[in-house]
């Protein structure tokens, strides 16, 4: 079954086509990243999956929610869509265990005890219980953004949408992002769909590989096939840019 | 200038008392109406939007003279009869409201953003998204220019003398102009005002440093 | 601390503004102006009548204004010059005192309280206040304003009469006539009161409203100038008894209250 279906998506921004006659469908488990040069639609294309992005041509279907259509209701969705940001975006105002029990108190409505005893749980999984009463001003970079992981989860999405997770981390903070990801990703059996540049880790957990360029989709293939071999001239490029680093 | 105090202590203590409760229910009613006109201009929905602009452009580029006087002088030949000080008073709330309006609605546009997408991506709606993550962050954040609103405020009371709203101002004018001793009435009246401002200020400095 | 120290400083020498600004009465005023050929008059610009300000050419007009043009031909001599900036009931005694004009000539009465503070010609005007009503109106005379709301003009001696002729009347003080009548006619007041002749002037631009309950008071207008000024003085009774002998006090008189319907303009003619 499908999680993801884009037909023949367009995107613009005023007059700048941002997405090109976008095709593709994710099924549902599958663990994708996209990469590509910046500036080439990954995260406006992430961005579309949960209507953060409208399209303005084309059909995109998530989760069998019709994203085209204008009377479909986001934030449906969103229950079943989590999302992960470069930059966190964590509720300044709360502390940790807060910023992970909102969401599921005033959207899902789950009973007080069972939403603390997981946001513990979730808290643990990512190595922080001894940080749930700081605020997030309090932890590092990287502790952030496993709160965001552990905050997205709490809502027990069928699909994980991961912006760029590690691009504004120090370089010591990066692996253990990953490694949480990782946990998450094969575990669950959720849906994934990550943007990201760390190719040792695209490698290491992706089922597939997505390579865009100029806002179109350039290569679309099985993660080994595509390090081992990438078809376009355009991807080897990139590859070797990336790997000479 | 001790002598005008001690000669018409009385009368000053009433304008100060009119200027005080002027200002009180112009900083409530302000607060409320300009957040709601501040979140007005920001939604989504675009009439409101509209709505909310043209609020905001029209009491906030209007003299509060202006707006005090169609209220003092024009609803009471076609709608109802409000005395000075009510007139007064409701120039004041809605002007101030505008500018409180645009305070308001910066902050939140400051916090907004990436802690909307991160609410909104969780499921909230927008209101919960407000409610709940955009505006308590917000108000924090337009605690110092609020406080110079309140101030701001508490001053532009004055309007009242022009509307026999007994207010300082008011009494300050009649007791100018029954002495003739001009520099001393608008003295003492300064530093009642002061008396006003002046701790308004400093609690606004001692919140800002306490919610920080 | 050092914010303290400022606070402190600004009062203190706001305190001593107070202290200063007491040289010109020291001066001469009739010299200064037989010098510069120029009196500089504060009249009034809001009051039909009296001295009101003629939107076509920017100039005041009524009584007030042609008595100053005449003084002043009487004491300088026919290429005298006349200026004239316009005052209000408020503004017209810090005007005078600071300087900004020789001398006032805006529907002023002679009262006690002012001798004070300035100097008064002789009455060149006698006026009573009275009540301005609309014309469907239950007030017929000041015996009626007892719990009825009186509307005033900030500066003007007619609120201090009302307290004592009506106690239990509320007096509201607004800015000036315009703003007073506009008042009265959005129901904010139940009468507005001061000298007959200014609310002559309003009923005749306010149709629908009239003047009631003749005077009540004497209200003698008379010029003001500085105090101890009393060459000057002189010099504005001199003129002003020589336009009584010469019929052209009269004229002034007919021109602008000739026509004001209710007004016995006749029993204020001098000779």
């Amino acid at each position: 079954m499908s999680m993801i279906e884009f037909h023949d998506v367009q995107k613009f921004y005023g007059h700048f086509h941002a997405l090109h006659d976008i095709n593709l469908k994710i099924d549902q488990g599958e663990t994708v990243v996209l990469i590509g040069p910046s500036g080439s639609g990954k995260s406006t294309l992430v961005r579309t999956v949960n209507g953060l992005e409208s399209i303005q041509k084309g059909q995109l279907i998530v989760n069998n929610h019709d994203l085209s259509d204008p009377k479909t209701d986001l934030n449906i969705l969103r229950r079943d869509v989590g999302m992960v940001f470069q930059h966190f975006n964590l509720y300044k105002n709360k502390d940790v265990l807060e910023n992970i029990m909102l969401a599921p108190r005033i959207v899902s409505h789950m009973p007080e005890k069972e939403n603390k005893e997981q946001a513990m749980h979730l808290l643990e999984m990512v190595g922080l219980e001894k940080w749930a009463h700081n605020m997030p001003s309090q932890i590092s970079g990287g502790q952030k953004q496993r709160v965001a992981i552990a905050r997205t989860l709490a809502m027990r999405p069928k699909l994980i949408l991961y912006d760029e997770p590690t691009s504004a981390l120090d370089p010591e903070m990066i692996d253990d992002v990953l490694q949480v990801i990782k946990k998450v990703t094969t575990d669950s059996g959720m849906t994934s769909l990550i943007v990201t540049h760390e190719m040792g880790f695209a490698k290491e957990v992706a089922n597939r590989v997505i390579f865009m360029d100029q806002g179109r989709i350039v290569e679309d293939d099985a993660s080994e096939s595509f390090f081992k071999r990438p078809k376009t001239e355009r991807a080897q490029q990139f590859l070797s840019k990336i790997i000479s680093h | 200038m001790i002598n005008i105090f001690s000669h018409f202590s009385s009368q000053l203590l009433v304008g100060l008392g009119w200027t005080v409760l002027s200002s009180v229910i112009a900083l409530f009613f302000s607060l409320i109406i300009g957040t709601i006109f501040a979140i007005m201009e920001i939604v989504p929905n675009k009439v409101l939007r509209t709505i909310g602009r043209a609020y905001v452009e029209i009491f906030r580029n209007i003299p509060l003279l202006v707006i005090t006087m169609f209220f003092y002088l024009v609803i009471p030949m076609y709608v109802v009869k409000i005395n000075g000080f009510t007139a007064g008073t409701i120039g004041l709330s809605l002007y101030t409201s505008a500018f409180i309006a645009e305070t308001v609605r910066s902050g939140i546009q400051s916090v907004a953003g990436g802690q909307m997408e991160g609410a909104r991506s969780t499921g909230m709606t927008y209101w919960q998204a407000m409610r709940y993550i955009i505006l308590p962050q917000a108000f924090k954040i337009v605690i110092p220019p609020l406080g110079n609103q309140f101030v701001n405020l508490v001053k532009n009371s004055s309007v009242l003398a022009f509307v026999a709203g007994f207010d300082l101002m008011y009494q300050a004018n009649s007791i100018a102009s029954t002495t003739f001793d001009t520099i001393n009435s608008y003295l003492v009246v300064g530093v009642l005002y002061l008396i006003i401002t002046l701790p308004l200020s400093y609690y606004m400095q001692h919140l800002e440093k306490k919610l920080a | 601390m050092k914010k303290r120290f400022w606070l402190v400083s600004l009062l203190a020498s706001l305190l001593l503004l107070t202290g200063c600004g007491r040289s010109l009465s020291d001066q001469s005023v009739l010299d200064n102006v037989k010098r510069t050929n120029t009196i500089s008059w504060g009249v009034k610009g809001d009051v039909k009548l009296f001295g009101l300000i003629d939107v076509k050419d920017g100039q005041p007009k009524g009584f007030d204004v042609d008595m100053a043009k005449a003084i002043t031909r009487h004491i300088l001599g026919p290429t005298g010059k006349a200026e004239f900036t316009t005052t209000t009931s408020q503004s017209r005694v810090p005007l005078l005192k600071n300087g900004n004009v020789d001398a006032v000539i805006a529907t002023m009465s002679i009262t006690p309280e002012r001798e004070k503070v300035i100097s008064f010609s002789k009455s060149y005007f006698d006026a009573g206040q009275s009540l301005l009503v609309p014309k469907n109106s239950s007030i017929h005379s000041v015996k009626d304003l007892n719990g009825k709301t009186v509307i005033g003009v900030v500066g003007a001696n007619s609120v201090a009469n009302i307290k004592k002729v009506a106690p239990k009347a509320r007096v509201i003080e607004l800015q000036d006539y315009a703003q007073a009548m506009n008042a009265l006619k959005s129901h904010q007041g139940d009468a507005l009161t001061t000298d007959n002749g200014i609310l002559f002037g309003l009923a005749v631009q306010n149709p629908g409203y009239q003047v009631r309950g003749g005077t009540f008071t004497v209200e003698p207008y008379g010029v003001a100038v500085n105090k101890g000024q009393t060459g000057f003085t002189k010099a504005v009774d001199k003129a002003v008894l020589e336009m009584q002998h010469d019929g052209e006090y009269n004229r002034l008189i007919k021109k602008w209250f000739g026509n004001v319907p209710g007004f016995k303009y006749k029993e204020l003619y001098r000779k």
